[in-house]
């Protein structure tokens, strides 16, 4: 007999997991996208970075941003896509008052980027259909007035306009730990080419999955599309918007995973909609029906003109490119032989990476390659992110490691002088230099130290010499009190053991 | 040609009476036959016609001094703590973008 477990897993098995995302990137560039308002909106009294252009005033010419363009472009070329000659810009019609102009300036036929792909960490590869440019809307809270019960809602416009890029997937994700992992890559990359902090908390990376759920055999994925075969009949997608972390875009997929699974099951028609994560509640709610791309009325923008791009423009914009994240993890793994784990971590941000390499390079003038990847990483990983600076002077820090490697200085010791140099505001170098010479002085003077305890402690080396063995950590104790903790246990002990036969 | 005037008025979240909706339909569908002569031409032959410009002649990444937030204002029929209000149940806390 099957378990209830069994069933459940067997009724989830029947379908695959289709997903596509869409990730939005507001770029970082200094004025908007259409007119030379500033961008920097967080925090700042609203409706003060606006003008006629952002606020849609009747007569009022948009005039593209050059750097938001190349920004576009180098997040294209980081996504190994094919960068366009030309670009066109396209009006989307809705009717809402975050969009004051009745429709916002997008592209539809002839996206900026397009087909491209990316590997995640765990070497999933991922295809994108397009990476296009557009604008951001205004923010808007919604309200009730007290003495009318009437509803209403506040805008402030300071966000509109802002360069905004849109990153589309094909539906190639199959689980929603690829999409989470491929989110965590755009993110990683827009932060790296200093295209986007990309911080989803305050709005500047936006994730949006595109959901559905097919009978095992009854599609294929072909030409970038989901195709039916036979004639099976295809589930409509759910898109799920509002989701404020990476973790959610994880959990929002699963959630709709269950839910779906549980309406095909019970043989309902599913409805193409949009629906909202709800992070409290941790789900999904219903919010609309999807409007479809006919009802955007896309048209050609005819304010701006076609804009031609050169060769050149792309081998220039291209000189802003460095290794993405995801490639610099694999040449850790591959060459300096990291862990899995200690690759991702230190590819995971450019400064840290840039950090590791450094220490690597001048760890490498007196340790083999191995050695000087192992310590790299563990110190970089360990007392330095604990710490969470990176100014420590790469010199320094590998002068105290290569201490501790000659044995110079203990692991304890060394780390101790670090923190407290960096608390302290004290030189590195100066601080290891002074402790080594101490070390020395001590060494000479230990056995005077030793003999010095054993003529002041006569009770407890009586008691040691009948037999108390644990006497002599009390003995060892006074030494490292009277060498202020400089000389180290083991040796203490040695020495100790051998004055006390 | 035939018009979704329901479908239509939705687009532009307007509510239209009955009455409306029978006067509109056929006014719209006058305005859209006397353009479809346009479609009749043949332009298979003819190049589009826009401006284009050299990436290089596009506008310089530099801010410049946005409007006084008080003349922001000015335009809009209700303000409140500096934004500007809209009244409407239509807006049910859905962001576009």
């Amino acid at each position: 007999m099957m378990s209830e477990k069994q069933i459940s897993t067997n009724l989830e098995s029947k379908y695959d997991l289709i997903v596509g995302l869409e990730i939005h990137v507001q770029t970082n560039t200094s004025s908007k996208m259409f007119c030379s308002c500033p961008t920097g909106y967080f925090q700042e009294e609203p409706n003060t970075h606006v003008c006629p252009v952002c606020l849609g005033l009747p007569g009022a010419l948009p005039v593209p941003n050059k750097r938001a363009i190349e920004l576009c472009i180098l997040m294209g070329l980081a996504l190994n896509c094919d960068i366009d000659k030309e670009i066109h810009f396209d009006r989307k019609h809705y009717f809402y008052p975050d969009l004051p102009k009745g429709y916002q300036i997008s592209q539809y036929k002839r996206p900026i980027c397009s087909d491209g792909y990316v590997e995640t960490t765990s070497g999933v590869k991922i295809d994108i259909e397009r990476i296009h440019q557009e604008e951001d809307v205004a923010k808007s809270t919604h309200h009730v007035e007290n003495s009318t019960g009437k509803q209403y809602s506040l805008i402030d416009y300071n966000k509109s306009g802002v360069p905004l890029i849109e990153i589309v997937t094909r539906p190639c994700i199959r689980t929603a730990k690829d999409a989470k992992d491929f989110a965590t890559e755009i993110r990683k990359i827009a932060r790296y080419l200093g295209i986007s902090d990309a911080d989803m908390e305050k709005g500047q990376m936006r994730c949006e999955p595109n959901i559905s759920l097919q009978e095992k055999g009854k599609w294929e994925y072909r030409d970038g599309q989901i195709l039916p075969v036979g004639d099976y009949k295809l589930n409509p997608k759910v898109e799920v918007k509002n989701i404020g972390s990476i973790t959610a875009v994880e959990k929002s997929i699963q959630y709709e995973v269950e839910r779906l699974t549980k309406e095909l099951e019970e043989g309902k028609e599913i409805e193409q909609q949009t629906r909202g994560w709800n992070a409290d509640k941790n789900i999904t709610e219903y919010q609309r029906t999807k409007e479809t791309a006919d009802d955007y009325r896309y048209m050609p923008e005819p304010d701006i003109p076609v804009v031609e791009i050169s060769d050149e423009d792309v081998d220039r914009i291209s000189e802003e490119l460095v290794e993405i994240p995801v490639e610099r993890m694999k040449r850790y793994i591959g060459e300096l032989e990291l862990s899995e784990y200690a690759a991702e971590v230190i590819s995971s941000s450019r400064e840290s990476s840039e950090y590791f390499e450094s220490l690597y390079k001048r760890l490498r003038q007196d340790l083999n390659e191995k050695d000087s990847a192992l310590e790299a990483s563990n110190w970089l990983m360990g007392p330095v992110f604990a710490m969470g600076n990176l100014d420590i002077e790469i010199n320094d820090l590998a002068l105290l490691i290569l201490a501790f490697k000659e044995g110079d200085i203990t692991k304890n010791k060394a780390e101790e002088l670090l923190n407290q140099s960096v608390k302290e505001d004290k030189n590195l170098a100066e601080e290891l230099e002074r402790v080594i010479q101490q070390k020395e002085e001590l060494t000479n003077n230990l056995d005077d130290i030793v003999k010095e305890v054993i003529q002041k402690n006569t009770k407890a080396v009586e008691d040691y010499k009948g037999g108390k063995q644990a006497t002599l950590g009390f003995l060892v104790g006074q030494v490292m009190q009277a060498t202020k903790g400089a000389a180290d246990p083991n040796e203490v002990r040695d020495i100790l053991i051998k004055e006390l036969k | 040609m035939k018009i979704d005037i329901k479908h239509i008025a939705k687009l532009s979240r307007l509510s239209l009476t009955q009455k409306e909706e029978e006067k509109f339909t056929p006014q719209m569908e006058t305005i859209l036959e006397s353009a479809s002569v346009l479609q009749e031409v043949d332009t298979s032959k003819v190049q589009p016609m826009k401006a284009r410009i050299p990436f290089d002649n596009l506008r310089e990444d530099t801010p410049k001094k946005s409007l006084e937030q008080d003349d922001v204002l000015k335009n809009a029929p209700h303000s409140e703590d500096g934004h500007i209000k809209v009244y409407g149940e239509i807006f049910g806390g859905i962001e576009e973008s």
